[in-house]
């Protein structure tokens, strides 16, 4: 089952779901919408075997992104449960401009809480601003007992590149 | 928990589910099968600006379709109207349109609770496609949600054909109001 706004906001006031800054105008009917971070990160090719991602501030004034490439940022909210997985995805809004907030990883573990990595990439060139809302979380109730999360990304704030190193490779 | 085709069925002639025009033979074990309307938005704008509204060009899909070359952003429509006061929709890519590399949505899957309209399609495509009007591209599944209803009353409410993004209208209001 999918948690409705009102839903959301109950348990925003019990502690089992945690989102930091907190705006109730955020809540939609099923979902609540998260903003962008400050910092956008881009691949930046190899030094050696290693990959290099360069991470910028975006201006006030906005950053445009070139389509087919993937760029990471992070959610401006700390997002978490305690009780509820969760599916962060874009809003419709973005969606309609052809922008992915995230490459097919929209599960959230239950127990998680940290501002998310997005993935993202444009299919058309766009200026982003910081802080700008940009997507939406929803929760769903478990079914089973809640194993608590302990992966290697659920815990941090900045945008993270994978820990699989990308194979360098002459073409 | 997610509807089966059976409950998807019932609760559309209880008017709980709104799918119009509705064919009992597109229900499948868990979704309804949504077919593409014969109208496209193509944006015109260089750079998109959520900040302006975007400038566009509506295109009528022919009888012998359209060509989607890779990387082709496009918005199309469903023909059906859906929506539901009481369920969640979730919008999917059929698995044959999948297999053509054609995303149907972009990581905008989830419709809120009490919006009905057509659906807008966000058309990306990894393989050169030909599309053609009819054709069943998509699928719509229903969630049952946990809490107390609060019905969509937002600007895509009541669309009769594919809508572009309206973000200009959130930033003429200020989305970032006093929330440093």
């Amino acid at each position: 089952m999918i948690l409705t706004g009102s839903k959301i906001r109950d348990e925003i006031k019990t502690g089992n779901i945690f989102i930091e800054p907190f705006f109730d105008d955020q809540i939609n009917p099923n979902s609540y919408n998260y903003r962008l971070g400050s910092t956008i990160k881009i691949f930046d090719g190899f030094d050696g075997e290693k990959a290099v991602f360069k991470e910028i501030n975006i201006p006030e004034d906005g950053y445009v992104l070139e389509p087919r490439k993937m760029y990471l940022a992070t959610t401006k909210e700390i997002i978490g449960s305690s009780k509820y997985a969760m599916s962060l995805i874009g809003r419709s809004s973005m969606g309609r401009y052809g922008l992915f907030l995230q490459v097919s990883a929209n599960l959230g573990h239950t127990t998680s809480k940290h501002k998310w990595t997005l993935e993202i990439v444009a299919a058309l060139p766009i200026r982003l601003y910081p802080g700008m809302i940009i997507g939406q979380v929803s929760f769903w109730k478990n079914f089973g007992t809640v194993k608590k999360y302990d992966g290697r990304y659920g815990h941090l704030n900045h945008p993270q590149e994978s820990f699989v190193p990308l194979i360098h490779q002459n073409v | 928990m997610i509807l089966t085709g059976k409950k998807i069925i019932e609760e559309v002639r209880k008017n709980r589910i709104d799918i119009s025009p509705f064919d009992k033979e597109r229900i499948t074990t868990n979704s309804y099968d949504l077919s593409l309307g014969d109208t496209i938005i193509r944006y015109k704008s260089d750079i998109i600006d959520p900040r302006c509204k975007p400038s566009y060009d509506e295109i009528k899909i022919p009888k012998e379709g359209i060509v989607l070359k890779a990387g082709d952003f496009l918005l199309g429509h469903s023909n059906e109207r859906i929506g539901s006061d009481f369920y969640v929709p979730l919008i999917h890519g059929k698995s044959g349109t999948a297999r053509m590399g054609l995303f149907v949505h972009i990581t905008a899957d989830l419709i809120d609770i009490g919006s009905h309209g057509v659906t807008t399609f966000q058309l990306y495509a990894t393989l050169p496609v030909r599309l053609y009007p009819g054709m069943l591209i998509a699928q719509v599944s229903f969630w049952v949600p946990f809490g107390d209803i609060v019905l969509y009353k937002g600007k895509y409410q009541n669309s009769t054909g594919p809508r572009p993004s309206m973000t200009y209208k959130d930033f003429k209001y200020d989305i970032f109001k006093n929330k440093g």
